[in-house]
């Protein structure tokens, strides 16, 4: 293939960060569930309050109605596989029809998932159909360009949702180290001067979480 | 076959993990739907495939001629085979592509050819596409499922494989190509046919655009990348209307066209699959000339046979379509996709003498066939029996060095069991279509 275009980056890069904000948010949503089955029923607000949503839910029914399944509410994450769906689709002579499945397979079950009985068992089929879908990123996509700039993508959400949730500094400098990685490869245009900065911050045995952040929105330049 | 019928509900659910859907608008919402798969195949014979495979590239290929004279010198109207009228008022007609030689002079690429089976088993066309026909990846990507829902089914029939169709299209795009790469233009993911579009992309290795990184400059065709870098292009497969196509040449409010493709065109510089102004030869009116065609530039009868079509240009014919009106089938011309079509007998009174005073007002509008008793063809109903509805065959027909029929086509079916209608924007189905080896 060989030929990324300024538009055909920009689908691979989201790519990338919507599945990988799928996987993340849903793996999270996991965990509050659990939490709030008998430890603090209110544990939603926390979720949102970290990912830097506005509570609109008001009670825990209703997150958990809304919250996996809405497709009305922009911040929910059936909207997010969605717009990895809408990145997904104008890609497949990139990714090819077997990786694009298991974006339609993830959305086909949850789906499901919103029906069942029992949901959290059904939504683990959504983080395995994404699973598979980078599994596919590796071993079914030849050409190397376009494999770094969706995990440059999920990379980049990956820091992103951390820094938010508050993960440890190891989990922080691991994906910032395998994200560099992905980055210098991509062939993207990116601020050196940034990289540079965000690097002396990690290297320090300290590093402030919102600046981190901050930086790394304007890291990949347009 | 008992294997191929179990599997269905697999086969369909294995269609839609793989996305296989078309698009439709409907209150001005974009949907997407699945296209319903129907598991039991149209199965021609090797013997019968042989005799269809002959007419459709003798037809296609006396079309090819039709364009480059239509657009050169235009012999046949001047022969008078073909009255003018029905040549340069016909909608399809484009006046910027008269003296335009395409590379290699070959006008249409990938023709799709419409067919239907009568009871008494004749073959009759019922119209060629010549423009952007669509359908082939559908029996494409199913017979690839269906070989691994019902791998039993394969191995005990002889059935030509179809999943060469990419290869073939590469075949034709690599013919023409002027130097540099094949892309596939497509109006963009809310375009019924995108699945399409991506798909043959996919398979062939075709880069898949929407013209947004594509600039024409020195009247040649570039794809701009990442850093802008220019790549020549070669050969483009447009999925977008000949209006659409360049806003400098044809509709100028286009959109989703590319500024100076037909100066690139015109020049020489890139091939256009298919070659804009086509219509001018899909034209309904146009169809009923087609054996007249076939006689005067191939110097043979035609094989394949036209349904008994009557044009209300000629007073005869008028004559004849209101003596028979009940029982014809009257066709708008300028219309597709199962739109503008009318059975005499389905009208009132009233309709009738309405409809009536229109033909006689605008004849060259209009042409009426004979209503053909289809073989039908048995499909699963939503209970799993096998119930008979109306179907037909798009055959693909591809013309690089040589002109070849692919072995398979698109059989679509109406789910109505009391429409003739059997087009995907209004409800109906596909199959697949085997051709067997022996």
């Amino acid at each position: 293939m060989g030929i990324i275009t300024v538009d055909k980056s920009d689908h691979l890069f989201w790519l990338g960060r919507y599945t990988e904000r799928v996987h993340t948010t849903l793996k999270y949503y996991l965990k509050t569930e659990d939490v709030m089955l008998d430890s603090d029923p209110e544990y939603y607000s926390v979720l949102c309050q970290k990912i830097g949503i506005i509570d609109v839910y008001g009670s825990r029914e209703n997150f958990k109605k809304r919250y996996p399944f809405d497709e009305t509410d922009e911040n929910s994450i059936i909207s997010s596989l969605n717009k990895a769906y809408d990145n997904a689709i104008v890609m497949r002579d990139y990714i090819g029809t077997e990786t694009m499945a298991y974006i339609q397979l993830a959305i086909d079950d949850i789906k499901k998932a919103e029906k069942s009985n029992s949901p959290i068992v059904d939504l683990m089929l959504v983080i395995d159909h994404i699973l598979a879908f980078w599994g596919c990123v590796n071993d079914i996509i030849d050409d190397e360009q376009i494999r770094n700039i969706i995990k440059l993508g999920k990379g980049v959400e990956r820091l992103d949702l951390y820094l938010s949730l508050g993960s440890s500094d190891y989990e922080i400098r691991r994906e910032y180290s395998r994200t560099k990685g992905f980055l210098k490869k991509s062939g993207l245009r990116y601020d050196e001067s940034v990289l540079y900065t965000i690097d002396s911050m990690l290297d320090g045995s300290d590093f402030n979480y919102g600046n981190v952040k901050n930086l790394l929105r304007n890291l990949i330049q347009g | 076959m008992d294997s191929l019928i179990k599997n269905s509900e697999t086969i369909n659910r294995l269609l839609a993990r793989y996305g296989v859907k078309f698009g439709i608008y409907k209150n001005g919402e974009f949907k997407e739907q699945l296209f319903p798969f129907d598991s039991i195949p149209r199965i021609i014979k090797s013997d019968e495939f042989a005799y269809l495979e002959r007419g459709l590239r003798q037809r296609v290929d006396a079309l090819n001629c039709f364009l480059a004279d239509i657009y050169g010198k235009k012999h046949i109207v001047k022969d008078m085979v073909i009255p003018e009228e029905f040549i340069f008022s016909a909608k399809g007609f484009l006046a910027p592509c008269d003296g335009v030689c395409p590379p290699k002079n070959i006008y249409s690429h990938i023709s799709g050819i419409d067919l239907v089976q009568s009871k008494d088993d004749s073959w009759y066309i019922l119209e060629d596409n010549l423009r952007v026909p669509s359908g082939a990846s559908y029996p494409m990507i199913a017979r690839e499922l269906q070989r691994r829902g019902a791998p039993d089914v394969f191995s005990n029939n002889h059935v030509v494989d179809n999943r060469n169709y990419a290869d073939l299209l590469k075949e034709v795009m690599d013919n023409v190509n002027t130097g540099g790469i094949n892309v596939i233009l497509s109006p963009g993911r809310y375009n019924a046919a995108f699945f399409e579009h991506s798909y043959l992309a996919e398979k062939t290795g075709a880069v898949l655009t929407t013209g947004k990184d594509i600039v024409c400059e020195n009247d040649n065709l570039y794809y701009i990348d990442y850093n802008g870098k220019k790549q020549r292009i070669g050969a483009v497969y447009r999925r977008i209307s000949d209006e659409y196509l360049d806003p400098m040449t044809f509709y100028e409010q286009s959109v989703i066209g590319i500024p100076h493709i037909f100066e690139a065109y015109r020049k020489g510089n890139v091939a256009l699959l298919n070659a804009p102004g086509n219509g001018v030869a899909d034209d309904k009116g146009i169809y009923y000339f087609v054996p007249k065609m076939i006689r005067y530039y191939l110097g043979e009868d035609a094989i394949l046979m036209n349904a008994p079509t009557y044009l209300p240009f000629y007073d005869e014919d008028m004559e004849y379509v209101l003596d028979n009106f009940d029982n014809l089938v009257i066709k708008d011309v300028a219309e597709a996709g199962g739109y503008g079509v009318v059975f005499g007998n389905s009208l009132t009174q009233e309709k009738k003498a309405e409809f009536i005073e229109l033909l006689k007002a605008q004849p060259r509008r209009f042409i009426a066939q004979e209503v053909i008793d289809f073989y039908d063809l048995d499909i699963l109903d939503e209970n799993g029996q096998r119930v008979p509805r109306k179907a037909d065959l798009r055959a693909f027909v591809l013309t690089g060095s040589t002109t070849k029929v692919w072995p398979s086509g698109l059989t679509r079916f109406s789910r109505n069991p009391d429409s003739f209608i059997v087009n995907s924007s209004q409800g109906g189905g596909f199959k697949d279509t085997w051709v067997l080896s022996r």
